[in-house]
């Protein structure tokens, strides 16, 4: 996990977002952009309504995939790596 | 797993025809929410009402001759007895909001009326902004005093404002809004909003008084930077008058504006009107609750489906009759439009259909004879040169 992974995340509170089924919809209007989270991601969205480190992801996403924890791990930590160069989540203490 | 934020391969049909109810304001350039027509796609699919249009109040700071909501010279409730149903207060419209949310719904369109008369309108922004919806503002614009801008710039959640002009010149736009300076407050205030880094999109409704100068309403867009739409249909009003009806531009003058102004904002007569293709997102992803809390299917179809006052939305929503039976229309149930050749020309406005025949599936013969002009001119021209940038008709 790189350094920049080790805090802890959240999601950007004021962005405008909706579930629709297991997909998740979220919009940034200041980039003008509309991003569609599939079913995990809208998952790790979801938790991230507070603040989480991938640990914590780790361990709550462990009990609902039937995955192995180091590939769990890597997968979330692209993910929020992938949300976060988007801006959609941000390091906990942010705004 | 997936990367976030890649879309899903997957078959969606083809996007609906666009309506005006879900246009976001600063999607206009290509490149900008690049997902929104699959997202709409979806809602659409899955009957889930992404777009709700919410009327906050009926008052209205100008009396503009073609409104189509009410003849603003009489009083109030003077048709249909409208006006003695007392609008939705503002713990019901807070307690809408949620439900609003709970069935769905991401853009949320807040209108007037004069939306900036609605003195609650910043509890409501405010709310909106808790539960997370993409808010935009239809607005007159001449309320957008200084210091209006920079308080709702801080709504990061505002998508932008629509702001409706009705002429070139002073004389034009006031005597259409009958009110002196409003033409001059209304560029005040989009100006305003831009300087304050609010995306603003100019609605040009176009009109008799104005057919004139819709070149000159385009070149000033264009020369200030601003995003605009253009729309040439009046209807009657929803109090049943018909008065508006006479701002309408007449058949010559449409068709000087088809092979002149608005020729590059043309439909191309391409695209067949096929089964997926006609129906609009009225009652799919769209839908509109006005001031006394009536459910539309869309802001230009008053065509009540239920009350929320006397029914959840999501009932009203998921069971109203209305509802169903628009869902379930064919291309078939539209009489007029079924053997008609201008379909691939024609803006299928439901809203002048209803309004002027009272029927859903029926038709207005100014909504005809502009597809047909437009086929007349499409196929008896030369292609028009490229579109502006920032112009979009739809």
């Amino acid at each position: 996990m790189s350094a920049a992974m080790a805090g802890r995340w959240r999601r950007d509170g004021e962005l405008p977002f909706q579930k629709l089924d297991e997909e998740t919809i979220v919009v940034d209007p200041k980039r003008r952009e509309v991003h569609l989270l599939n079913e995990t991601a809208a998952r790790i969205w979801e938790l991230l309504a507070s603040p989480q480190s991938v640990d914590d992801l780790t361990a709550a996403l462990g009990a609902e995939y039937d995955v192995g924890e180091a590939e769990l791990g890597e997968a979330i930590v692209e993910c929020v790596e992938g949300l976060a160069s988007k801006g959609l989540v941000v390091t906990a203490g942010a705004r | 797993m997936a990367a976030p934020g890649r879309s899903f391969a997957r078959a969606v049909a083809e996007a609906a025809p666009r309506c005006q109810d879900e246009l976001i304001v600063g999607a206009e350039a290509q490149s900008s929410y690049a997902l929104l027509g699959e997202v709409q796609g979806i809602a659409y699919a899955r009957t889930v009402p992404l777009n709700v249009s919410l009327e906050l109040t009926l008052n209205c700071n100008i009396r503009c001759l073609h409104c189509y909501n009410l003849d603003r010279d009489q009083p109030q409730g003077c048709h249909g007895g409208d006006g003695a149903r007392p609008d939705l207060t503002l713990d019901e419209i807070m307690r809408l909001l949620s439900d609003l949310r709970d069935a769905g719904c991401l853009f949320l369109t807040l209108s007037g009326g004069e939306v900036f008369t609605y003195p609650h309108l910043y509890a409501v922004l405010d709310r909106a902004r808790e539960l997370n919806f993409a808010v935009q503002l239809l607005t007159n614009g001449t309320m957008l005093q200084p210091g209006v801008a920079a308080r709702l710039a801080g709504y990061r959640n505002l998508l932008g404002v629509s702001v409706s002009l009705y002429g070139a010149t002073a004389d034009v736009h006031d005597g259409v809004t009958q009110m002196p300076g409003s033409w001059q407050r209304t560029w005040d205030g989009a100006q305003r909003l831009r300087a304050a880094g609010i995306a603003v999109r100019l609605k040009f409704i176009i009109m008799s008084p104005n057919a004139h100068q819709v070149a000159e309403m385009r070149a000033q867009a264009a020369a200030r930077g601003f995003a605009y739409l253009v729309d040439v249909t009046i209807t009657p009003r929803h109090d049943g008058t018909r008065g508006s009806l006479a701002m309408r531009v007449s058949e010559d003058q449409l068709a000087d504006l088809y092979r002149g102004p608005l020729r590059d904002l043309l439909p191309t007569g391409q695209m067949p009107a096929t089964e997926e293709r006609f129906p609009c997102n009225c009652a799919r992803g769209n839908c509109a609750i006005n001031a006394k809390g009536d459910v539309h299917p869309c802001v230009s179809v008053p065509w009540a489906a239920g009350n929320v006052r006397e029914q959840p939305f999501a009932e009203i929503w998921k069971t109203s009759p209305v509802f169903q039976k628009i869902r379930g229309l064919r291309i078939a149930d539209y009489e007029a439009c079924a053997p008609c050749p201008d379909k691939p020309y024609c803006s299928r406005n439901r809203g002048a259909a209803f309004n002027h025949s009272g029927s859903y599936t029926g038709t207005d013969p100014f909504v005809c004879r502009s597809a047909a002009i437009t086929r007349d001119v499409v196929t008896s021209s030369e292609p028009p040169s490229p579109r502006a940038p920032s112009a979009a008709n739809e």
